[in-house]
């Protein structure tokens, strides 16, 4: 297991869209060490692969889908008055370039 | 060429179209030119809103799953896909994964390319939510957020497409039967069908089992119509091969590249290296769903023929050809409108006839759809009749039929008020044929000698009644007047 | 004459029978909230324009309360105490505030959190600490900090809060409070600013288990905008609390609770100890079994951790709708990157940023088994333990923290190795939803000190009547902090 790196943490942040001091970086290395020690502590509990991950509070629950039934839209005034830069009915922002094609 | 194999893989995504509501939130699911008019709190992330799943759109992505032989799941789960872009408010998508349990996995489709039919693996169906859409200024970008929530599935196929001819029949398949099942309209000028395709090329020796044989996987984004699907693979190919040619494919990496109309060509994006960690996980706020078997086996009864079907029907049990009966199941409006004639009694080749023809090539010229022009199936059923009846000639049918469309009439109405009728009453038209023959007795002695001269006295009638004397009894007396003499 | 530190039930009655109106109340909570304001910082808004209600029958009508400020309040600043929202006014009240407003509560303030209530201290909300009332030098602890120091100041008899770790729970033991948490689900959660979805609970501050159960009966119900509620209309909390416990079974874990366990254990600690030995007697004496049992070392050790993994994980991705685009003050850029990142660096406080990168570090691809998974592979370990004694006892007491509130100086919010399981294990409540509720249970140097009592999921009348008849016969309930130091 590579070791959680001050230049990954940094990567990290950066692909995060924050920023850290490097005050930030060194606490995150700190707080990341007990962490893994504490993981490396429930790995060695035997056949800790076998059980199913818990993804939901309650694991057993019984419920119901939503019917397709319209609720009215949103005023606009409403959807809107907290954006900084609208244009019209939209929100606005700074160009975004097209040449990513991120979406999957 | 065959110096290489082709291998091609398809991710196709498409809108589900055919739901009131968004998949995650109660704003209607239709398209609006009103910029955020569809839009519930969730459809734009405000703080503290949740998804809510929306059953029909489950039914859909099922039904979906049915039609592709997929295996459906016992449960069903939802996951996060995070990345960042302004056109994605909560900062991820909600989709589905292979692991745990997206609506479908493993499945296959049958469908036919140059009047063969194939088969294509599909790896796995998953429903997830479109993000939304923005325009594009000089100096900055606007957003609309109504598109983001609406319902989308996405099918990932095997690499078993050999070439481009192969893909995009896959394609229209597809595009079929998510119109038959009541999906989608499937409208790629909608932008509802959005695409990306992998290509790569094997030498040809080399053991297809293996998948390390493969060679390297190019993913192309972004293709948004059939065309360019068809472009793309085909530039792909070709590229490839080139750097087959000059040496160079081995140090290619596995990467992402786009699809640019403009300059048709591929360009690119990223290497696999760089590629993205979505940070997949469980969304923990949409409780995993049972899926019961009874819900299964309503949707199944809800699936219909599709037109692979139909055709074959069509064709070995109402004897049409191949060529008519592939553009009868093209579309399941029209698909539906014929089998409605046949069900109200039409000749099936009379119908096909008329709807290859007149039908859709009256729909084709003004670019409508079948639903939009006021013919229905009775209607097409009752002209059809009246010319077997001998109410009014083939020439006029196809007069009845226009104005059935374009003055909204029925087709009795438009035959009495254009005085139309043909002429059928027996001795209105042997009042005719006699006045002929007698105006011309000396034919009788020449049709004698065996020469012809019905079609003259047929002519003549014709001329006499303005073409309205219904030809088959025309004849009938023709013949009856002048055995007599 | 004051009213603000009487329980529900008190001043319903001097409402129904006119000795106070409601606008008595606000005018008497609004001036305690600026008072508490000047010397604990609890609060983000002080809504001094509140207006009275009718007092109907409902027991909440007429009476001022808190809301913590994750929760979306219409109309009101909702900042989660974060400078991301410092300006977010919603347009959409939360459900649970929505269901109060119905009942005809009367919120007088917003208070202030650890910042979207990732914190356990209260110290990191953009508006500055939050002190304890008992002590001005000691926290509150976290995350509902201020909603406990208004309620235990005597500003009101309750106010909402949240609880993804122990966030009502912890800071109700250090202000001498009773704080609730539900069964997961029995609160919407629609509206509340999520942290960790899986973990999120919605519950109150209150001084009495009357009061709190009081207080949820009108917060609870099922909510179409939110998948994980459930129907308990037949759930009568307050009306089912009677107080008759004999023959009910209790169980305290041997590992969190023996003195000897704790080699270098401080006086406070011991005292603590000691204190909740008292009140495992007086369960006895009240008819209850109390029995000891014991639970892996491992797993106990293993809590904190699996808490920090899961709660980062899931908070990175929810907090990724705070882009500065839709809401929130735009940050400064020449494109939408730079702009989100300028929002992101300015506005989040150093403790949540390092939780990010955290929460993206155990969900990248190549880690995801390792953290992730592993972490809620454990959390299934501990629910499945507490589910077992669950099968025997009726609920699990234990002691809350190691002592009373400690000092706001060198208490930074890290992550500490040295962290007991003792400090942690109110998680357990959150990895599995189970009702908890902790009441006070003594006093160390003149501080609140408290125990809590968790039992199985949706048997919250039983853990309410649990703690109801120990508060009755331990000498605890309604206290007003009266500043020792």
């Amino acid at each position: 297991m590579a070791k959680f790196t001050r230049d990954m943490v940094i990567d990290y942040a950066d692909k995060l869209l924050i920023g850290l001091t490097d005050e930030e970086v060194q606490m995150v290395l700190d707080e990341f060490e007990v962490i893994d020690k504490n993981i490396d502590l429930i790995n060695e509990i035997p056949n800790i692969s076998d059980v199913t991950p818990m993804t939901h509070c309650l694991d057993n629950f019984e419920f119901e889908l939503r019917e397709d039934v319209v609720e009215e839209s949103t005023d606009i005034d409403d959807l809107l008055q907290n954006c900084d830069s609208t244009l019209d009915r939209e929100v606005k922002v700074p160009k975004v370039v097209e040449d990513n094609g991120i979406h999957e | 060429m065959d110096k290489y194999k082709v291998l091609i893989g398809l991710e196709m995504h498409c809108e589900i179209s055919e739901t009131n509501t968004k998949v995650f939130s109660s704003a209607a699911n239709t398209y609006t030119d009103i910029p955020n008019s569809n839009i519930r709190p969730v459809d734009m992330g405000f703080p503290g809103t949740l998804p809510v799943v929306n059953k029909m759109a489950v039914e859909k992505a099922l039904m979906a799953s049915i039609a592709l032989n997929c295996k459906q799941p016992e449960y069903i789960y939802f996951e996060r896909k995070n990345y960042y872009y302004p056109d994605l408010p909560k900062g991820f998508q909600i989709t589905q994964e292979t692991k745990p349990a997206p609506v479908g996995i493993y499945g296959e489709l049958k469908y036919e390319v140059n009047s063969e039919i194939k088969k294509v693996r599909i790896n796995n169906i998953h429903l997830e939510e479109d993000a939304a859409s923005s325009d594009h200024y000089s100096k900055y970008s606007t957003i609309n957020y109504n598109r983001a929530g609406v319902p989308l599935l996405e099918l990932v196929t095997y690499p078993d497409f050999r070439n481009a001819d192969e893909a995009v029949a896959f394609l229209e398949a597809m595009r079929s039967i998510y119109q038959y099942a009541g999906i989608s309209e499937a409208d790629s000028r909608k932008g509802q069908i959005r695409c990306d395709v992998n290509v790569s090329i094997m030498d040809s020796s080399l053991d297809e089992a293996k998948e390390e044989n493969w060679g390297t996987k190019v993913e192309i984004k972004n293709v948004n119509s059939f065309g360019g699907v068809r472009d793309a693979i085909n530039y792909e190919i070709e590229r490839q091969i080139e750097l087959k040619r000059t040496g160079q494919y081995d140090s290619m990496e596995q990467q992402t590249r786009r699809w640019d109309e403009e300059s048709m060509s591929t360009i690119y994006m990223r290497s696999k290296v760089d590629a993205i960690d979505y940070k997949y996980f469980v969304e923990p706020n949409i409780p995993k769903f049972k899926i019961s078997s009874e819900w299964i086996e309503k949707i199944k009864s809800m699936i219909p023929v599709f037109a692979l079907e139909r055709k074959e029907k069509y064709i070995n049990e109402y004897g049409l050809s191949n060529y008519d009966a592939t553009i009868l199941v093209k579309e399941k409006s029209i698909s539906d409108f014929y089998d409605e004639t046949i069900f109200l009694g039409a000749d099936p080749k009379l119908s096909s006839n008329w709807m290859t023809t007149m039908v859709l090539g009256y729909l084709n010229k003004h670019e409508l759809n079948i639903s939009d022009i006021y013919l229905t199936p009775k209607m097409l059923v009752d002209i059809i009749k009246m010319i077997e009846e001998g109410k009014i000639s083939s020439k006029q049918s196809k007069d009845v039929f226009y104005k059935v469309i374009e003055d909204e009439k029925e087709p009795s109405k438009v035959v009495s008020e254009s005085g139309m009728k043909q002429i059928g009453d027996e001795d209105t038209i042997r009042k005719i044929v006699v006045e002929v023959i007698e105006a011309h007795l000396e034919l009788i002695e020449d049709y004698r000698k065996g020469k012809n001269v019905f079609d003259f006295f047929v002519g003549q009638v014709m001329k006499a009644t303005r073409g309205q004397a219904n030809p088959g009894i025309t004849a009938r007396i023709i013949k009856e007047e002048i055995d007599k003499r | 004459m004051e009213y603000m530190n009487k329980t529900i039930e008190e001043l319903h009655e001097l409402l129904k029978s006119g000795k106070v109106t409601s606008k008595e109340l606000i005018n008497e909570s609004l001036e305690r909230s600026h008072e508490i304001q000047e010397k604990c910082n609890a609060f983000v808004t002080i809504m001094d324009d509140a207006k009275e209600t009718n007092v109907t029958d409902n027991l909440l009508s007429g009476i001022p309360y808190g809301i913590k400020d994750n929760y979306s309040t219409k109309g009101i600043l909702s900042t989660g105490s974060s400078n991301t929202l410092k300006d977010y006014i919603p347009f959409f009240n939360a459900t649970a505030i929505e269901n109060l407003d119905k009942s005809g509560a009367v919120p007088v303030n917003k208070t202030v959190m650890d910042e979207f209530g990732m914190g356990g201290t209260g110290t990191t909300g953009h508006t500055g600490i939050v002190r304890n009332p008992w002590d001005l030098s000691r926290m509150c602890a976290g995350s509902s900090a201020g909603s406990a120091c208004a309620v235990a100041a005597g500003v009101y008899p309750y106010a909402t809060g949240s609880d993804t770790g122990d966030s009502i729970r912890k800071p109700a033991a250090y202000c001498g409070i009773v704080g609730y948490k539900p069964t997961y689900g029995m609160i919407s959660r629609y509206g509340l600013f999520a942290f960790a979805s899986s973990l999120d609970h919605c519950g109150v501050l209150t001084r009495s288990v009357k009061d709190a159960a009081i207080v949820v009966d009108n917060m609870k119900g099922i909510d179409k905008n939110d998948m994980t509620t459930w129907d308990s209309s037949n759930m009568h909390l307050y009306d089912s609390i009677d107080g008759k416990v004999t023959g009910k079974k209790l169980c305290y874990i041997k590992e969190l609770c023996d003195i000897n366990m704790y080699p270098n254990a401080s006086n406070e600690l011991k005292e603590h100890l000691s204190n909740f030995n008292k009140a495992l007697d007086k369960c006895k004496s009240l008819g209850m079994e109390v029995c000891e049992v014991s639970i892996d070392k491992t797993l106990l050790n293993a809590l904190a951790s699996v808490y920090v993994v899961i709660s980062c994980a899931e908070a990175t991705s929810n907090m990724s709708n705070l882009t500065g685009f839709i809401f929130g003050p735009r940050g400064e850029g020449n494109n939408y990157i730079d702009m989100m990142k300028d929002y992101r660096t300015r506005g989040f406080s150093p403790l949540i940023k390092r939780r990010f990168i955290i929460g993206s570090y155990v969900l990248q691809a190549q880690n995801k088994d390792r953290y992730f998974h592993n972490a809620q592979r454990v959390r299934r370990l501990l629910v499945d333990e507490w589910n077992k004694l669950f099968e025997e006892f009726d609920a699990v007491i234990l002691p809350v923290g190691s002592g009373p509130a400690k000092h706001l100086d060198g208490s930074l919010d890290i992550l500490d190795s040295n962290t007991t399981a003792l400090e942690e294990h109110l998680q357990v409540g959150n990895f599995g939803g189970f009702p908890s509720i902790t009441i006070p249970d003594g006093f160390v140097d003149n501080l609140p000190v408290a125990l809590n009592i968790t039992g199985k999921c949706y048997d919250d009348i039983n853990v309410l009547n649990i703690a109801y008849a120990l508060e009755e016969a331990m000498d605890y309930k309604n206290k007003i902090a009266k500043e020792v130091k």
